[in-house]
């Protein structure tokens, strides 16, 4: 055959069964969460411990998970972060194969939020700050970030096409006359990048 | 430009949604009570309660209902309504 490649598509799995499985499962239970903010019953609470023990879950396969998981594969410095976001707006960003480093820091801000939303939640239910103020605006405040962070991780999906919403969970790329860089990827290096 | 479009769209999309559930009644319990002019005040309802022995923490307008949170005289969390013009309790849904 010519030595000139046809743009091929391949496809690699980069998130794990467990990433896979709790993002759906954290997903599901801020909506039944949200869905029963107002309605009698034990609900409410139960799928916002839930919520917490998902996000316990995650931060220790964040340790100890597989390459794409772990914090060290996608949390990055300020500076990285801030030159990535330089070369998005200007349309020549790298490629990651885990969370680039703006989803890093969103998958924090994400967790964190998940944290501070359940304690607040979990403190109104105490008799000593029940019916405060504070502790209820703070729950309802901080839940609104997922309104932001759902429609923003929708949008990055269908920008790339291949991210973390996916079914498939695979990350897709052009294996066009690059694909001997891309050789030695699929299983995920330390950077995990697709320059 | 396409996805600055999008971006814009799914924002305020969102936006509204947060911002219209939050302008609509619980629906655990409605009253039937006209202008807020004619309502009694909600101090009345507040020393009404306290007298009771409740520790009154919050009192919200819902549904046209006085919503108050508070430790009933027994020191148990409730979530109570009140009609605003006779300050009777108002049933809800139960917990």
């Amino acid at each position: 055959m010519s030595e000139a490649q046809p743009a091929t598509q391949r496809t690699v799995r980069v998130w794990d069964l467990a990433v896979r499985i709790g993002h759906w499962l954290l997903a599901s239970s801020i909506l039944v969460a949200w869905l029963t903010r107002h309605a009698p019953g034990p609900w409410h609470e139960r799928v916002g411990y839930a919520s917490l023990a998902i996000v316990a879950a995650r931060v220790t396969w964040g340790w100890c998970g597989s390459t794409h998981a772990r914090f060290r594969d996608f949390v990055r410095s300020p500076s990285n972060t801030l030159s990535y976001t330089r070369t998005l707006l200007e349309g020549c960003e790298r490629r990651y194969l885990g969370h680039n480093p703006l989803g890093g820091w969103m998958i924090l801000a994400l967790l964190t939020t998940t944290i501070l939303v359940g304690a607040s939640g979990w403190l109104y239910t105490t008799d000593r700050y029940w019916g405060v103020e504070w502790v209820e605006r703070l729950h309802g405040t901080l839940m609104t970030y997922y309104w932001f962070w759902s429609p923003r991780m929708l949008l990055a999906s269908s920008m790339r096409r291949c991210d973390i919403a996916r079914i498939s969970w695979r990350r897709c790329f052009m294996a066009g006359k690059e694909s001997t860089a891309h050789d030695g990827l699929d299983d995920g290096g330390r950077e995990g990048a697709l320059s | 430009m396409k996805i600055v479009t999008h971006t814009v769209v799914t924002h305020t999309a969102a936006l509204a949604l947060v911002v219209s559930a939050e302008a609509f009644a619980t629906g655990l319990a409605t009253c039937d009570s006209g202008p807020q002019e004619s309502w009694q005040p909600q101090a009345k309802l507040e020393q009404m309660l306290k007298e009771k022995g409740w520790q009154v923490r919050r009192i919200k307008i819902d549904g046209g209902c006085y919503e108050v949170y508070a430790l009933n005289e027994k020191g148990e969390r409730v979530e109570a309504y009140f009609h605003p013009k006779t300050l009777e309790p108002v049933p809800t849904k139960a917990k």
